[in-house]
């Protein structure tokens, strides 16, 4: 937290935004063009996104891209259901800056 | 790697080896690569995890294996290189303040086996002690052998008992005027003065007739086995239902046929063939131990005090064992203490010995072949009805165990060839001589040899010193002596002899350090034992 306290402050409803890295080979691919994919929470705004992982991870933020996944339509015994929508942020970074997503915060 | 020597004195070698980091990691990445190729993660598919993911996630063990791998190679080469000739296991011990990314610092100390250079196995002159089975001896076997053959015929109904008869019996036992567990039984047959009953109840019997009411009146003894009837006196209602004389066998040839055998020379022949057998296994016996007391008093060399003391614990730890079982233990293992000195000397002898038997073994090219080896195995196996099956897997995949069934056989066959190259002298001796001779040169000329007859008691396990054991079982008794013979050459000696660089793994280092690991129902805990 020492490092991050030094650009922005970090509040507690950054970690509300930002949920999880997403490690996938995709999200790993992607990592290439300096980007990096996040669960983050559905209401999540692409500023407060960009916000958060700034404070949350001390790099500066081109730009983020945001998708909802919506939840598949699964059945069991019979009854459907459907599992929970899910945002992604796709954020790209400033150039020379990286995140390092395995370490977590 | 560097390898630089810290020590060298007598047999004792110390060095320190370092292998750079770099080695190090390129060992991690090789690893990395060929099991990236296998893993599974969610969101990737198998063999698709990047590598860094790989070694973020699984590191740190590889770190390890990476690290034990390349110091266990590190040792075969220090090994390799320097020509050692390790007696045990080389200790390792990694510097103390080894971290990850640093050059690994170790030191090895290890023994060496001594050089021998000078084996001396000519002109070795040695004195066989033959001796004929006499006809008294086969005389008596055969008495021994009748007796065994004795029948029991019912004897009149007015015939009195007496010793040595059997009486059948219905009896009712009661103590206090209660019936207890296990105190009634119909038809029981005992022979009066076997000694199979509680004290006195036997004598009770005899002048019983068949058809006889008894009331015996014993009392239980004080450490008889359920705990409740200890001490007590108790009244058995006895019904003597019948009497019955023992028949002496009568030697002649209805004895031999009744065996299936054609006549009593027949019989004869073969209670000769074993008692010649049982006294050619003394001969050998006697014979060897003069040749190893020749080999032990021409070679003089150091020996690794590891192996010693390896020995010496083997041997420690059997009489502690044994003394366990004696009356008063204390006193045993006092005893045993006083005598410990010797007991240490005991176990250099055999090691060296066994260094020198192998060695000589090597030089004369004396190798145990598999088809011996499957021989011993099957022997082994049978000794274990029923599980035939698994003693022989155990013995194909546990090196270890089967070097240890292997170690007497090529010792044997060293000495055979060792005999083979000596000047016999033969000499007519009588069986007592024979016995004598044995015991007089037991391995410590001064004196008490842990050996039968000094007094300790020797239960079944009992450490052979070469005396064939009279009867019973002759030939097998014979074989075993010669089999167990004090200087058993060490089983890692002959290892270390015989394949000084495949005997590093870690596993074998075990078993190395501690014989005595194996699973206890396997023979060769058993033969370790004995040694």
């Amino acid at each position: 937290m020492a490092k991050a306290a030094k650009k922005a402050e970090i509040a507690l409803e950054h970690y509300d935004v930002i949920l999880s890295p997403v490690i996938t080979e995709k999200s790993t691919q992607v990592s290439e063009y300096n980007q990096v994919v996040f669960h983050v929470a559905k209401t999540a705004t692409k500023p407060a996104i960009k916000a958060a992982v700034e404070a949350l991870f001390d790099v500066k933020v081109k730009g983020v891209n945001t998708l909802i996944a919506k939840g598949k339509t699964k059945r069991w015994k019979g009854q459907r259901y459907i599992r929970s929508d899910a945002k992604k942020a796709v954020v790209t970074l400033a150039e020379g800056e990286s995140i390092d997503v395995t370490t977590g915060i | 790697m560097q390898i630089a020597e810290k020590t060298n004195e007598g047999l004792k070698r110390q060095y320190e080896v370092t292998i750079p980091a770099k080695d190090l990691e390129s060992r991690i990445d090789a690893q990395i690569t060929q099991v990236s190729g296998q893993i599974r993660m969610p969101g990737f598919r198998p063999g698709k995890v990047p590598k860094n993911l790989v070694k973020k996630m699984h590191g740190e063990a590889m770190h390890g294996d990476a690290l034990n791998s390349a110091v266990q190679e590190g040792v075969q080469k220090l090994v390799a290189d320097k020509k050692l000739r390790p007696a045990m296991q080389p200790s390792v011990a990694l510097a103390d303040d080894y971290a990850q990314g640093k050059d690994v610092v170790f030191t090895v100390e290890l023994e060496v086996l001594p050089e021998i250079t000078s084996v001396n196995i000519e002109g070795i002159a040695l004195e066989k002690l033959v001796v004929e089975p006499s006809d008294a001896e086969i005389e008596d076997a055969l008495k021994r052998f009748a007796d065994q053959q004795k029948r029991f015929e019912a004897a009149p109904k007015t015939y009195k008992a007496a010793q040595g008869d059997v009486v059948v019996m219905d009896f009712v036992g009661s103590v206090e005027g209660e019936e207890f567990e296990g105190g009634k039984g119909e038809g029981m047959q005992i022979e009066i003065g076997s000694g199979r009953l509680i004290p006195g109840f036997e004598d009770q019997l005899v002048g019983a007739k068949a058809n006889d009411k008894v009331k015996v009146e014993v009392s239980f003894p004080e450490d008889y086995n359920v705990a409740y009837l200890k001490g007590k006196p108790a009244v058995f209602d006895v019904l003597v239902t019948e009497v019955r004389q023992p028949q002496d066998a009568a030697i002649d040839d209805t004895l031999a046929t009744n065996l299936g055998l054609e006549s009593l020379d027949k019989l004869k022949e073969i209670l000769k063939d074993q008692i010649s057998g049982e006294l050619q296994g003394m001969t050998r016996t006697h014979l060897k131990r003069k040749l190893l007391d020749h080999l032990a008093a021409n070679h003089d060399f150091d020996v690794p005090p590891t192996m010693v003391e390896a020995e010496f614990g083997q041997i420690w730890a059997q009489l502690e064992h044994e003394a366990s079982h004696e009356a008063d233990p204390t006193a045993a293992v006092a005893e045993l203490e006083k005598d410990k000195d010797e007991y240490r000397r005991i176990a250099e002898r055999r090691v060296r010995l066994g260094l020198l038997l192998s060695e000589i073994g090597q030089k004369e090219g004396v190798n145990v072949t598999q088809a011996e080896m499957n021989r011993l195995i099957g022997q082994e196996a049978a000794r274990y009805p029923g599980q035939q099956q698994q003693v022989v897997k155990y013995f194909q995949e546990n090196a270890m165990a089967a070097a240890q069934l292997r170690a007497p056989l090529y010792e044997d066959k060293v000495v055979d060839v060792l005999l083979d190259k000596a000047e016999l002298t033969e000499r007519s001796v009588s069986r007592e001589d024979l016995q004598q001779a044995i015991e007089d040169d037991d391995e410590t000329p001064t004196g008490h040899v842990h050996g039968p007859g000094c007094g300790h008691d020797h239960h079944d396990h009992d450490h052979d010193h070469g005396h064939a054991h009279g009867e019973g079982k002759p030939k097998k008794a014979a074989k075993k002596t010669a089999k167990a013979d004090d200087a058993e050459p060490k089983e890692d000696a002959v290892k270390a002899e015989k394949k000084p660089a495949a005997k590093k793994t870690a596993a074998k280092a075990e078993a190395d350090a501690e014989p005595e690991k194996k699973p206890a129902k396997k023979a060769p805990a058993k033969k370790a034992a004995k040694a």
